[in-house]
């Protein structure tokens, strides 16, 4: 019923204005059916009409960007890509019936002139024309660009190979040649500046002094943290060292073997703390060990005036490892039945 | 606050005339700078001991060398403020002995490439080589790639679209979408940098929809870049002669100093 549908103005649709008449042309045969604008034939026209209308507008879309995208490309004199395109268009244009696509179909005419008009002007330029991908492939092998031996790719436009370090340095140097640039003025010796240096030292000294006061606090609360457990060792430690200078002293002369100072024959563990704890005491300085003719290990509290003498020049490292089964021979082989450290009253752990 | 009332009650009733122009013109709006006419000049010299003028001009000379490191324009409203100050008066005769030195003592011309907006640049007076120079000074990569840039303009007639620039960078291994390890922001550089310095004029076409703009050469570019020069190298890496591009030519060779389009500094008046 629509006479849009019909052949029409198939013939005008090139001049301008022919789409605004033709919506007129539609808008005359809705009013000359009266009042119904919708009836069933026509909705079924409407749906194939609205997929077409979309399809259209979308291949529209789809020439000018292309265009767009691929300008350089039809600029090119070598092809006629662009009346490729304006080929489309007009087999596109037959099927437009409403504004919207008209206007891409503008915005398609506006984009290809003025792609047309560059055209153009190449054409009208004397002398030879400047392609800039010839120039950037030339600029290439000017700035040194090592090409691989071999091209894989035939169609590739880009050249392989990498480029040196200073290819823009090689450019830029030749540039000097046509630039008259003026030297950039600098001081021989550059400036001198006395103002930084005072305000770094000042933030230091502000740094310093609230790290002070922060130490300060730090001890006090510390010392009430691991009092409990400090105290035990050195309090231990104390009381070994006093039992081996008692023992030393009953008898100076004869030398306190290592492992019946330290064996408790009634308990591995303590046996264990007792070495833990006597290791201070040579850590310390306040005994050394030794070995006797037999090579076995002694003990002897270090005298005071011996402390100095030794240094750290003398001191060695060793480690010591003992298993319940190494302690048991041992009381069997040195027959130790008594320890010679008792065993602490309090039980801190 | 004396030294604001200073032009103005030396003005005469023709130079209240030009105020009004000069006033739209400069960006520096604390005092709207008119220019002194030359009998203000005069009188302005003789209450000056040469010691004081001979300050004043160092002192301009210093400015424009130190503007000059990062190749700025300087600006005419700036110079005045900064610098020249109190003796604004006789400004133009400052300028005229700043200029003199230039030319004697570094060898560079002042031009002013903005007569509008009343900017200047240094340039070097003295003839570009034909090679390299001997010298084996630190080279600036920038200037590599603008030297890519303005040549292709220049081929192409003078105006050419962004994305021209852009597709050419690319293939030079340049790409303005990422970061070159060169010369990091390549977008930046080009359309921030290079048009500050007045290398390259960055101007957005009217009507483009997504926005597009178009480069051409700047106002520095006219100034310090010999055309003739650039169609030489276009020669060399074409292997082809430079008469070959006729247009192109005729344009390089037109005038006797094709490089130089800005007026010198020295006689005219109206600086």
């Amino acid at each position: 019923m629509k006479r849009s549908k019909g052949g029409g103005d198939e013939e005008a649709p090139r001049q301008n204005g022919s789409a605004s008449r033709r919506k007129a042309d539609q808008q005359q045969s809705d009013g000359d059916e009266g009042g119904s604008d919708i009836g069933p034939a026509d909705l079924q026209d409407d749906d194939n009409d609205q997929g077409l209308r979309r399809e259209i507008r979308s291949k529209y879309r789809d020439l000018i960007s292309s265009v767009q995208q691929n300008r350089e490309d039809m600029l090119s004199p070598s092809n006629n890509k662009l009346t490729e395109v304006l080929e489309e268009a007009n087999k596109l244009f037959k099927d437009v019936r409403q504004a919207r696509e008209a206007a891409l179909d503008a915005q398609l005419l506006v984009v290809a002139t003025d792609l047309g008009k560059e055209k153009a002007s190449q054409l009208f330029s004397e002398g030879t024309a400047f392609d800039p991908t010839a120039f950037a492939e030339h600029l290439l092998s000017f700035m040194g660009l090592n090409r691989l031996e071999d091209d894989e790719d035939e169609q590739q436009t880009t050249a392989n190979g990498y480029l040196p370090q200073d290819a823009w340095h090689r450019l830029a140097r030749r540039a000097e040649c046509c630039f008259r640039t003026a030297p950039s003025f600098h001081y021989m010796m550059g400036s001198f500046y006395a103002e930084p240096p005072p305000p770094k030292q000042r933030i230091e000294r502000q740094r310093k002094a609230p790290s002070k006061e922060a130490k300060r606090i730090m001890p006090t609360q510390l010392k009430k943290m691991e009092e409990s457990q400090q105290e035990a060792t050195e309090k231990e430690v104390e009381r070994i060292l006093g039992y081996l200078k008692s023992y030393y002293q009953d008898d100076p002369t004869s030398p306190i073997s290592y492992y019946e100072f330290v064996i408790d024959p009634s308990s591995f563990s303590r046996t264990v703390e007792n070495i833990f704890h006597t290791s201070f005491l040579i850590r310390d300085g306040l005994a050394r060990m030794y070995l006797d003719e037999e090579k076995l290990p002694c003990i002897a509290p270090v005298e005071e005036g011996e402390v100095e003498a030794g240094g750290s020049t003398s001191r060695k490292q060793c480690i010591l490892s003992i298993s319940p089964k190494i302690w048991k021979e041992l009381i069997d082989a040195f027959e130790i039945r008594d320890s010679i450290i008792r065993p602490p009253n309090t039980q801190n752990d | 606050m004396t030294q604001r009332k200073r032009p103005s009650s030396t003005q005469s009733s023709s130079q209240r005339r030009h105020t009004g122009n000069l006033v739209a013109q400069d960006e520096d709006d604390d005092v709207a700078f008119t220019q002194p006419s030359t009998s203000q000049v005069q009188r302005g010299l003789e209450k000056l001991t040469p010691a004081q003028v001979d300050q004043k001009t160092a002192e301009v000379v210093q400015y424009f060398l130190v503007k000059d490191q990062k190749k700025m324009p300087v600006r005419r409203a700036d110079l005045v403020k900064h610098v020249v100050k109190d003796y604004r008066n006789i400004y133009p005769e400052i300028l005229k002995r700043a200029a003199r030195t230039f030319d004697q003592v570094f060898g560079l011309k002042l031009v002013e490439i903005d007569p509008k907006n009343k900017m200047y640049i240094l340039v070097n007076n003295l003839e570009t080589p034909d090679k390299a120079s001997p010298i084996r000074s630190p080279s600036n990569p920038k200037m590599g790639l603008l030297l890519a840039i303005l040549s292709v303009i220049f081929m192409k007639g003078g105006v050419v679209r962004e994305n021209l620039i852009w597709n050419t960078l690319k293939k030079l291994r340049v790409d303005p979408g990422e970061k070159h390890e060169e010369f990091g922001d390549v977008r930046k550089m080009v359309t921030d940098e290079f048009v500050r310095q007045r290398y390259l004029e960055y101007v957005r076409i009217p009507h483009t929809e997504p926005i597009e703009h178009e480069f051409r050469w700047g106002q520095r570019a006219d100034a310090e870049v010999s055309k003739a020069k650039i169609l030489e190298f276009m020669g060399e890496l074409h292997e082809q002669d430079p008469k070959t591009w006729t247009q192109q030519y005729r344009e390089a060779h037109s005038l006797p100093n094709s490089s130089q389009a800005s007026t010198s500094s020295s006689s005219s008046s109206q600086r």
